[in-house]
């Protein structure tokens, strides 16, 4: 009886240290957004507009704009064309856009990009793993890397229509560029 | 006779889609109920997000496509990841979600029996006080009186 006593004790025990353990765990992975200068979190994912997957890391050597978006979210759909219209201008230089797809459905993006006439790479990040480690409050989001592979710039926390974010977009792209 | 090809034309096209389902069809509120906004951590029942509403209108769409639930489940699942789903699924490593708690709780039970049936088995019979002769004798008068 003594022992069955002993055992109890001992189950309890271990139950409030794993609760313990896993309120530590929780409180020291909570997602924090990663820190301009530091290195851009890597990452792969499947591409949204053809088969196969795209990794962060093979874009090295070229500045990298990263934009988080959703086809159900509005501000959006304002921002596409001047994507497009700032990927097509600033291509010739080398940097790369990608799109990230946070938390959308596959085909509702796929016809989005269709719709707005996308050309630059996109990739889905269904599950918001990614954009959890980027620190994504909300999209549009944009960030930018450099040909290192490390943040630079602002993290752009709205649509480039808004002249506040137009700024800090250009701002980003010309320090991705190292000019 | 235009009215009657037109009255079977309507006929076709609005019961044409729900005839094609070799099953019963699954429901937007059957569903919604197990389904999580990823943007709002809520249930889509519980949320108006566009997000949320979005994947109403994509669930509502393959059910006029005859999907059934377990199907646009998968389907939600292989785009938004397992954390799509308000309940983990009842099968591999996920099957601990649903037992561990069962467990727990008839533990609980058992070791709750447990410490009464000790607890029980523990107490020891009241003594039996016996009266003073003095006092044994009184009552027997009092008694004796009330008859």
């Amino acid at each position: 009886m003594r022992l069955l006593k002993l055992g109890g004790q001992a189950v309890a025990l271990a139950a409030v240290a794993g609760m313990l353990g896993l309120l530590v765990w929780r409180l020291t992975h909570q997602a924090h957004p990663p820190k301009i200068g530091g290195p851009a979190p890597n990452f792969t994912l499947r591409r949204l507009e053809g088969p196969g997957t795209l990794a962060l890391a093979s874009l090295r050597g070229h500045p990298v704009v990263l934009n988080f978006w959703a086809s159900w979210c509005v501000p959006c759909k304002g921002e596409a064309a001047k994507l497009q219209q700032e990927w097509t201008q600033y291509r010739k230089q080398g940097v790369v856009f990608l799109g990230i797809d946070y938390h959308d459905v596959g085909s509702d993006a796929r016809t989005f990009l269709s719709h707005h006439g996308i050309t630059y790479p996109t990739v889905q990040d269904g599950s918001g793993k990614i954009g959890d480690r980027y620190g994504i409050t909300g999209v549009p989001e944009t960030y930018f890397v450099d040909r290192r592979g490390r943040l630079v710039g602002v993290h752009v926390l709205g649509p480039i229509t808004e002249s506040k974010f137009a700024q800090q977009f250009h701002a980003g792209l010309r320090a991705a560029l190292g000019s | 006779m235009l009215r009657l090809v037109a009255v079977g034309v309507a006929a076709l096209v609005f019961a044409g889609p729900a005839a094609a389902c070799a099953h019963p069809r699954t429901s937007l509120t059957y569903l919604e109920g197990q389904i999580m906004c990823p943007t709002c951590h809520t249930t889509l029942d519980q949320s108006d997000s566009d997000a949320a509403r979005q994947i109403e209108a994509y669930i509502q769409k393959r059910i006029d496509a005859c999907a059934t639930a377990g199907q646009i489940k998968s389907e939600l699942v292989a785009n938004f990841g397992a954390g799509i789903l308000a309940a983990p699924p009842h099968k591999g490593f996920d099957l601990l979600a649903w037992w561990l708690p069962l467990g727990g709780v008839i533990g609980g039970a058992g070791l709750l029996a447990l410490g009464v049936w000790r607890w029980s088995r523990r107490r020891e019979p009241e003594p039996v006080v016996a009266l003073d002769p003095e006092t044994e004798k009184r009552i027997d008068e009092l008694l004796a009186d009330l008859d």
